[in-house]
């Protein structure tokens, strides 16, 4: 059955309020095109999950999309921080649940598996427990091994609403293969009720069938599949394209100010009509052309 | 043979370098500890493992990415997974060595801050919090801290401890449930270990050219000082050649 939808039909499935996990990780197969369009259709109050903060959760909580941020810390590398979300916090404006990689891993992975709990040495000690006990206590609980005795510390599963996951290659049922290390995607996926699969390249079912171990992504799981080239932009695809290091500095250097942000949303996501008007607005295949990965290099 | 000509950066790399032992797995970020550990692979540990957390191990970049999350970083990997994969079935299992960790602040007991600073109940500015450095805090058998040496830097009580070393010292760690723990503080002035019994930081040794009064008068508390302080082993001149020529010939991870 074809899942093959367009970016506005996708984004249009998911009501304010959600809890979206996203595939990005730092400035690497984030869901810019998709943060885009939700940020134009006006969806709003989003919890958003990932497990090292992104490029596109930045751009949403910018955006005044985002009411709460699940996360283990991030950056955008050494293009700078992640001003939107540190402005957030700072200012009250975000609530962060703020954990470490592993244990946002570990909530997916007990979700994917339809454990009530997962216990984690993580976390233990540190102030990052402290707080996470006074903004989420619902999420973390200390108990007693059954078998050792020992205090654990457990977290509670993560159950997204939707998991919207960057791929290089998925056929129109929505299987689909990421190229490259995964971070916390097979377990977002897994963990979350559906999947919204975009895609920089669509192919026949039979070619999947022909490498089905490649499969990370089941399609059963996928309600939408967007097939849109550059959709990462100005974040990489590995074995697709490269960062945009140009881009990304223009970001992290707008994103120092609530005024600098603004006329960046104005210029590059609220000016522009789509995807295909953004990719104009950034100097079309002219500029994208050279970001085009070596084949040996993936970059 | 000693180099004459290096940096201090170099010193820091060397020196963490050699923390590594042949046949151990190396949990590293991006900067200072590619650099060390590629060194090491490249000298008296050929059989090093090195993960990033997001899922790679042994990559040989020929790039130098801006990094993790930089396709570089990842050139000629010998696996590309995932978290769960490495934080989870590797260092959560128990099975990572070393972890190489740096941040805004450490303190007197290497618990360390990536976090905030200022008053997290007043007026704060946030950073970038812990990704995979709590983690690998919590569970790798040997933490080894590389940060500049400045009081700002080295406090006697960091202001958020986003990675736990031996929390307020003693027994402190252990009451929590954490295995392992910090075993040195590299920074560009000395080399600090831990007191066994206290867990608090203790001199080990003093760079060339650097002067016990630097080292004290560059901190924010003062830790303990053995009666003889060595003078830290120099650079050998092909560890720098290495460096310069093979590891990090754009010289960006040396900034």
């Amino acid at each position: 059955m074809s899942k093959l939808a367009t970016l506005a039909e996708a984004v249009a499935s998911i009501p304010s309020g959600a809890h979206v996990a996203l595939s990005g990780f730092a400035i690497t197969r984030c869901n810019m095109a998709f943060a885009r369009e939700v940020i134009r259709q006006g969806i709003r109050h989003l919890t958003v999950s990932q497990c090292v903060g992104a490029m596109d959760a930045d751009l949403l909580v910018g955006a005044g999309a985002v009411d709460r941020m699940i996360y283990g810390g991030g950056s955008l590398d050494r293009f700078g921080r992640l001003n939107n979300v540190n402005r957030g916090i700072e200012s009250g404006t975000l609530i962060a649940e703020e954990y470490s990689s592993l244990s946002v891993a570990f909530r997916y992975l007990a979700g994917a598996l339809g454990l009530p709990f997962i216990p984690i040495r993580s976390l233990r000690g540190s102030d990052v427990l402290a707080r996470l006990q006074q903004i989420a206590p619902e999420n973390v609980a200390m108990v007693q091994d059954p078998f050792t005795g020992e205090e654990w510390l457990v977290l509670r599963p993560l159950v997204p609403d939707v998991a919207v996951v960057q791929v290089q290659v998925a056929d129109e049922e929505g299987n689909a293969w990421i190229y490259g290390p995964r971070w916390d995607n097979e377990e977002q996926v897994k963990a979350s009720q559906r999947v919204i699969v975009i895609t920089e390249q669509l192919v026949p079912t039979e070619i999947i069938r022909r490498d089905p171990e490649r499969t990370v992504i089941p399609g059963f799981k996928v309600s939408h599949v967007v097939h849109l080239p550059f959709s990462a932009h100005p974040t990489s695809v590995y074995r697709v394209y490269d960062y945009d290091a140009e881009h990304i500095r223009e970001y992290a250097a707008a994103t120092r100010t609530v005024e600098g942000f603004q006329a960046y949303l104005e210029k590059y996501v609220l000016g522009v009509q789509d995807h295909w008007e953004y990719l104009e607005r950034i100097g079309g295949m002219k500029h994208l052309t050279p970001l085009l990965a070596d084949p040996i290099l993936g970059y | 043979m000693y180099a004459e000509d290096y940096t201090f950066f170099e010193l820091m790399a060397v020196a963490g370098a050699r923390e590594l032992k042949d046949g151990e797995i190396v949990a590293v970020g991006i900067g200072l500890p590619v650099v060390a550990s590629f060194l090491a692979k490249r000298t008296h540990a050929p059989h090093l493992t090195i993960l990033f957390e997001l899922g790679i191990v042994d990559p040989e970049p020929i790039h130098t990415g801006v990094g993790l999350a930089d396709p570089r970083v990842w050139y000629r990997a010998k696996v590309m997974s995932s978290f769960v994969d490495m934080l989870g079935m590797v260092l959560h299992r128990g099975l990572v060595d070393v972890g190489f960790l740096g941040g805004l602040e450490t303190d007197a007991y290497g618990n360390l801050n990536t976090t905030l600073l200022g008053d997290p109940k007043g007026k704060f500015t946030h950073f970038v919090g812990s990704g995979g450095a709590n983690d690998i805090a919590s569970s790798a058998k040997r933490v080894v801290i590389i940060i500049r040496h400045e009081a700002r830097k080295l406090k006697e009580a960091v202001s958020f401890v986003t990675s736990p070393g031996y929390l307020r010292g003693n027994g402190a760690r252990q009451a929590a449930g954490l295995p392992g723990g910090p075993v040195r503080v590299i920074t560009d002035k000395a080399i600090f270990g831990f007191d066994p019994q206290s867990k608090r930081l203790r001199l080990e040794s003093i760079h060339p050219r650097v002067t016990l009064e630097d080292v004290l008068s560059s901190m924010g508390f003062q830790p303990l000082v053995p009666d003889q302080v060595p003078v830290t082993e120099p650079p050998t001149v092909e560890q720098i050649r290495l460096i310069r020529e093979e590891i990090d010939p754009e010289r960006i991870y040396a900034g």
